[in-house]
C-alpha cells in the first residue's frame, strides 16, 4: 500500500513538473551564449570556454561546488566510528583473547 | 591500531601489485598535475585532475594498508584550500584585477586550477582513507 502511494505521488510530482514546464516555456534570445563564444578568449585567456565559465563567468558556482565536498567530510567525520568508540570493542576482543589463552 | 591492520592484510602480499604500483605511483603524480596546470588549455581542470591525485591515496593503500597518515592534518589542509578557493577569486576576480590587467588572466586561471586541484585531491584522499580505515567492524576494510 506504502509503495503503492509512493509510486503515485512520485508520478504525480514528475507529471506537474514537466506538465507546467512545458506549458511555460519561454523563447530567450540565446545573449549569454553568444556573448562567451565569441568574447571568452579575450576575456579570460583560456583556450577551452568550459575553464573560462568554470573560473571566471560562473566562478560563484565553483566555490559552493568545492564546499561540496567539505560538508562530505564533515558528514563523513561525524557519522562514521571513531576509534575511540571502538575501544569497548577491542577491549572486549583482548578479553576473550585473554580466556582462551 | 595498525598492528591489526598489519595482520590481517593480504594486499601487501601480492609482488605484482606492489612492483606495477611503485612503478606507476610518480606516473600518475605527474599526469594529475599536468591534468591541472593544462587545464585551460586542454579538457580538465581542477577537479579532474584532483581526482587523479587522490587517486594516489587508493593506489598506496592497495599495497600498504598501515593507517600511519593523519587524515585530520590532511582535512585542515584541505579547509587551508577551500579558504583560498575562496578568497582569492574575491581579492583577483571580484574587484575587477583580472578584468583590467591583461597579463593576470591566464595566471589567475592557472592558480585556481592548482588551488582546486590540490583541494579536491586533499579531500578525496581523507574520504577514502576514513573509509578505509573505518573501525566499525573492528578490522579495517580491504578493497
Amino acid at each position: 500500500m506504502r509503495v503503492v502511494a509512493s509510486v503515485l505521488f512520485v508520478l504525480t510530482v514528475f507529471l506537474l513538473v514537466t506538465g507546467i514546464t512545458a506549458s511555460n516555456q519561454v523563447e530567450l534570445d540565446p545573449l549569454m551564449y553568444d556573448y562567451i563564444v565569441r568574447n571568452f578568449e579575450e576575456d579570460t585567456h583560456a583556450k577551452n570556454a568550459v575553464a573560462s565559465i568554470l573560473l571566471n563567468y560562473r566562478m560563484y558556482d565553483t566555490m559552493f561546488e568545492a564546499l561540496i565536498l567539505l560538508a562530505a567530510i564533515i558528514g563523513m567525520n561525524q557519522f562514521l566510528p571513531r576509534e575511540s568508540d571502538m575501544r569497548h570493542h577491542e577491549s572486549r576482543e583482548q578479553q576473550t583473547e585473554d580466556n582462551d589463552e | 591500531m595498525s598492528e591489526v591492520s598489519r595482520e590481517v592484510s593480504y594486499g601487501e602480499e601480492s609482488i605484482i601489485l606492489k612492483t606495477m604500483v611503485g612503478l606507476l605511483y610518480p606516473f600518475i603524480m605527474l599526469f594529475g598535475f599536468s591534468v591541472i596546470l593544462n587545464g585551460h588549455y586542454t579538457p580538465g581542470g581542477g577537479f579532474q585532475g584532483g581526482g587523479v591525485l587522490a587517486s594516489l591515496f587508493v593506489a598506496r593503500f592497495v599495497v600498504y594498508p598501515v593507517e600511519d597518515t593523519d587524515s585530520e592534518r590532511l582535512h585542515a589542509l584541505q579547509r587551508l584550500f577551500l579558504a583560498l578557493i575562496v578568497l582569492v577569486p574575491a581579492a583577483l576576480l571580484f574587484t575587477g584585477v583580472v578584468a583590467r590587467y591583461e597579463e593576470f588572466r591566464s595566471a589567475y586561471l592557472t592558480l585556481m586550477d592548482i588551488l582546486i586541484g590540490v583541494q579536491v585531491g586533499l579531500g578525496l584522499g581523507v574520504a577514502v582513507l576514513r573509509f578505509a580505515f573505518f573501525h566499525g567492524v573492528g578490522q579495517t576494510w580491504h578493497l
